[in-house]
């Protein structure tokens, strides 16, 4: 008999007894010669190592965070979208949703992501460009109407303003009728990442992780069904970092948010089980696989075993997947569909929760129609004609890939220990440690590129002469001086010193110590603008000036 | 007059993606620039006076977020209104290819799609530079690898051979003889250059005429290059005169050519390009 048998025995009954709740997709799955596809394999082997693999929803999760995983319910179809007006884009979501998609993904203009206003001089050329623009609660609203927001959830690429956002979400259902305790979605609000790699920051990072630990707070007592955070390796692998830099410092910066919110008081089970993970899906298939696995458990031990969480919800790591907007070329566009198709299958043979597919023409400009379309069939293609969504985590037991997981979980160990020697990830960030390591490795990249030693399929080899130049979208040149009017009428007809007041009440808490999130929302539900509530925080607060 | 060429490389807008901008000034200042990298979010003003307070040569814009039909025009405008439309001002980013004829018309001299080589860029910002300032176009070739070889005039192999060998104990490698130039050529190998010993074999070669004029000697320094013909290009741009100004094939089946010694301070030198043969990176 076995040494884990047991284990594997009582896995069994709980995964039959759960499967009641949450049954499979089929009854008996199976592949196109009849031969039936079991749950798991592996585990009854001798040689099976369930210190290091677990089973699948179990401690170290390395197979997944589900017992079924895609064999329950594929994975979240969850396309990023948003351009231009608010009005524009509520219609884009709601032809979403009448074709069956259940989450939301808005992309917020960059005057919106940095907290100005569209008529802030600093806006200009930039209102509605890379997302939706959001001056006020009257916004907010027209983005949202008609949407019931009981039965979506809505995921928000937003970070240094989150709470402003998260506050005009809360306020708008709120108007529908609906209790915060009600609504579910994620925002981004991962601060450390846009010092490293993205780039929107505001305010400099101590007063940036109390807003964030004042989410994590707030959202605990008011918003319990919120992911608080999806703290981001994606745009950390686009500035160029590599997967093992990638992963090590996304799982640095995730212990920075658990330190803050330790010391902010909360108990780890409080806030643990609503944090989110995002990472890229990239290149090199195998090592992807492997890095997707190597986080599930780092991320488990850490918790359980260096931070004592009880929860098994506080060890497991959720994370959402987006393909490597970096890696698409300008150069035969077509090509990048085949990328985002081995990319996205990684991320699937990796257990991801959810998944954005690029489109192939994001190298140019946002996508057309046409292109998001053909992200979303490479999606459905992966998931109802490849058969590898049918058993629980397929490449666990191949010599390369389990190598492969060891080897980027020792690896990130060592940075992680390099970060600590630091001070930690926010000392490192304000060091420009992580800035240094990953401008590095993309320096390297891009002379290996033009050398010839990495190739770029239809960039460096295999090219074309005379390319075919595609149709591209345009966003509506207008749209910043129709968003300026928008604006100066709302300032006209609000009431200007319930505004006045709930800005200074906002002003006199950023000085003290208090919870900010309150103070927010009532500002943004007597109509202050984003420009304005983040305007009192900068005064406060000062701006990140960069390292 | 060897000022190098200063370039501020700036990201107008408020998008984040700084990975190019770092990587171009990171290539430009390898390629032998002084860059000026901005930092993010930077107006148009801001873009223009740090340019002209730094007396840079050429501007690099970098913008991701769809902004540029708005920002590239006003930095050019704002150049104009300072007088400073002498910058060299190029940009790069996420720009529709549909939106470049109107950068142009606007003053902006290229625009680099994504999957440029750096040094493509760096050598279009060199040029137009250069061309400003009414010099040639290039200031001289991408640097040799090595010295191939060092050519030396004998009078008979066999009566240097022994010192080399023997004396020396250096390895022959091969003895060969080349019809074009009416040698007889022993290559002597030495690290990862070579000694090339050359023994005249008619009146008509040109290593006879050179021991009558000047006696046995270093005849010629061989530097080994990749891209022998762009490297004759280059050399040709920056005013330079070449013997052969297509390469020809010279001892061992190598592509050479030789530059003028009126070019080089009267010292024969000779571009070596062994690449093909030796299945070098191309």
């Amino acid at each position: 008999m076995i040494k884990h048998q047991e284990q594997v025995k009582k896995w069994k009954l709980a995964t039959e007894k759960s499967m009641q709740r949450f049954p499979e997709r089929k009854e008996r799955f199976e592949t196109s010669s009849k031969f039936e596809v079991s749950r798991l394999y592996g585990a009854d082997r001798e040689d099976y190592d369930i210190e290091k693999l677990g089973l699948p929803g179990e401690y170290p999760y390395t197979r997944g965070i589900q017992p079924t995983m895609y064999r329950a319910r594929y994975w979240t179809m969850r396309q990023y979208a948003g351009f231009g007006s608010a009005e524009e884009t509520n219609k884009r979501f709601r032809y979403l949703l009448k074709q069956g998609q259940t989450g939301l993904s808005v992309a917020f203009d960059l005057p919106t992501q940095i907290g100005y206003d569209s008529d802030h001089s600093m806006s200009k050329g930039e209102v509605g460009k890379v997302g939706v623009a959001i001056d006020s609660l009257e916004d907010m609203e027209a983005l949202l109407r008609e949407i019931p927001l009981d039965q979506v959830s809505t995921s928000m690429t937003i970070n240094a303003p989150a709470s402003v956002l998260l506050a005009m979400y809360i306020v708008v259902a709120e108007k529908q009728g609906i209790s915060p305790e009600k609504i579910s979605g994620t925002i981004q609000n991962d601060i450390l990442k846009e010092y490293i790699a993205r780039g929107t920051y505001i305010f400099p990072p101590k007063p940036s992780m109390r807003l964030i630990t004042d989410i994590f707070a707030y959202c605990k007592e008011q918003v319990p069904k919120w992911n608080t955070i999806s703290i981001s390796g994606y745009h950390i692998r686009e500035a160029g970092a590599n997967a093992v830099q990638e992963l090590a410092f996304t799982i640095a910066n995730g212990k920075a948010y658990v330190d803050a919110a330790i010391e902010a008081g909360l108990n780890i089970d409080d806030f643990a089980p609503r944090l989110a993970f995002f990472f890229n899906a990239h290149n090199q298939f195998f090592e992807e696989v492997a890095k997707f696995r190597a986080a599930r458990r780092i991320w488990a031990k850490l918790m359980k075993d260096t931070y004592g969480a009880q929860n098994p919800k506080s060890w497991q790591l959720r994370f959402h997947t987006q393909t490597g907007g970096s890696t698409l070329t300008a150069q035969q566009p077509d090509n990048n569909i085949v990328r985002v198709t081995l990319q996205a299958l990684a991320a699937v043979m990796g257990g991801t929760q959810s998944l954005h597919t690029n489109s192939r023409d994001e190298a140019l400009a946002l996508p057309t129609e046409d292109s998001a379309r053909i992200a979303l069939r490479t999606q459905q293609i992966i998931a109802h004609e490849s058969g590898v969504a049918d058993t629980v985590d397929p490449l666990a037991g191949s010599y390369y890939v389990e190598h492969l997981t060891d080897h980027m979980e020792e690896e990130v160990g060592k940075y992680l220990e390099k970060i600590e020697s630091l001070g930690g990830a926010v000392a490192a960030v304000e060091q420009g440690y992580m800035q240094r390591e990953i401008h590095h490795t993309a320096y390297e990249t891009q002379k290996a590129i033009e050398k010839g030693e990495e190739i770029i399929v239809g960039m460096n080899s295999f090219t074309l002469e005379n390319e075919v130049r595609p149709e591209l979208l345009r966003v509506d040149p207008t749209l910043g001086e129709k968003q300026k009017e928008k604006l100066t009428k709302l300032r006209n007809t609000r009431d200007q010193n319930r505004a006045s007041a709930r800005l200074e009440a906002l002003r006199q808490g950023a000085k003290g110590t208090e919870n900010l999130m309150p103070l927010i929302v009532d500002c943004v539900r007597d109509y202050c603008t984003i420009g304005e509530i983040c305007g009192i925080l900068r005064e406060e607060f000062g701006e990140y000036a960069g390292v | 007059m060897n000022k190098k060429i200063r370039v501020l490389v700036a990201k107008p807008g408020l998008d984040g993606h700084d990975r190019g901008a770092l990587v171009i000034s990171q290539a430009l200042r390898d390629y032998g620039m002084e860059v000026i990298y901005t930092g993010l979010r930077q107006t148009p003003q801001q873009i223009v006076a740090a340019a002209v307070q730094e007396d840079v040569d050429a501007i690099g814009l970098s913008c991701l977020s769809g902004a540029h039909n708005e920002l590239f025009p006003e930095v050019m405008a704002l150049l104009k209104e300072r007088g400073a439309d002498d910058i060299i001002v190029i940009a790069g980013g996420v720009i529709p290819w549909e939106d470049i004829p109107f950068l142009e018309s606007a003053g902006v001299q290229k625009i680099f799609t994504p999957g440029t080589p750096t040094i493509e860029t760096a050598k279009f910002i060199e040029a137009a530079v250069r061309a400003r300032d009414g010099l040639p176009a290039s200031t001289g070739m991408e640097a040799p690898k090595k010295i191939d070889h060092i050519g030396i005039a004998v009078e008979s192999l066999d009566e240097v051979l022994p010192f080399y060998v023997n004396t020396l104990g250096l390895k022959l490698e091969a003895i060969e003889e080349v019809p074009s130039q009416k040698v007889k050529v022993a290559f002597i190998k030495i690290g990862e250059s070579r000694l090339e010993l050359l023994e005249p074999l008619s009146d008509e070669s040109p290593i006879r005429q050179f021991i009558t004029k000047r006696g046995q000697g270093v005849h010629h320094v061989a530097l080994g290059v990749e891209g022998i013909s762009e490297r004759i290009g280059e050399l040709k741009q920056a005013g330079i005169k070449m013997i052969q100004e297509e390469p020809v094939k010279g001892a061992g089946g190598a592509s050479i050519a030789f530059i003028h010694p009126s070019s080089t301070h009267k010292v024969l030198l000779e571009l070596c390009d062994k690449t093909e043969l030796e299945g070098g990176a191309s």
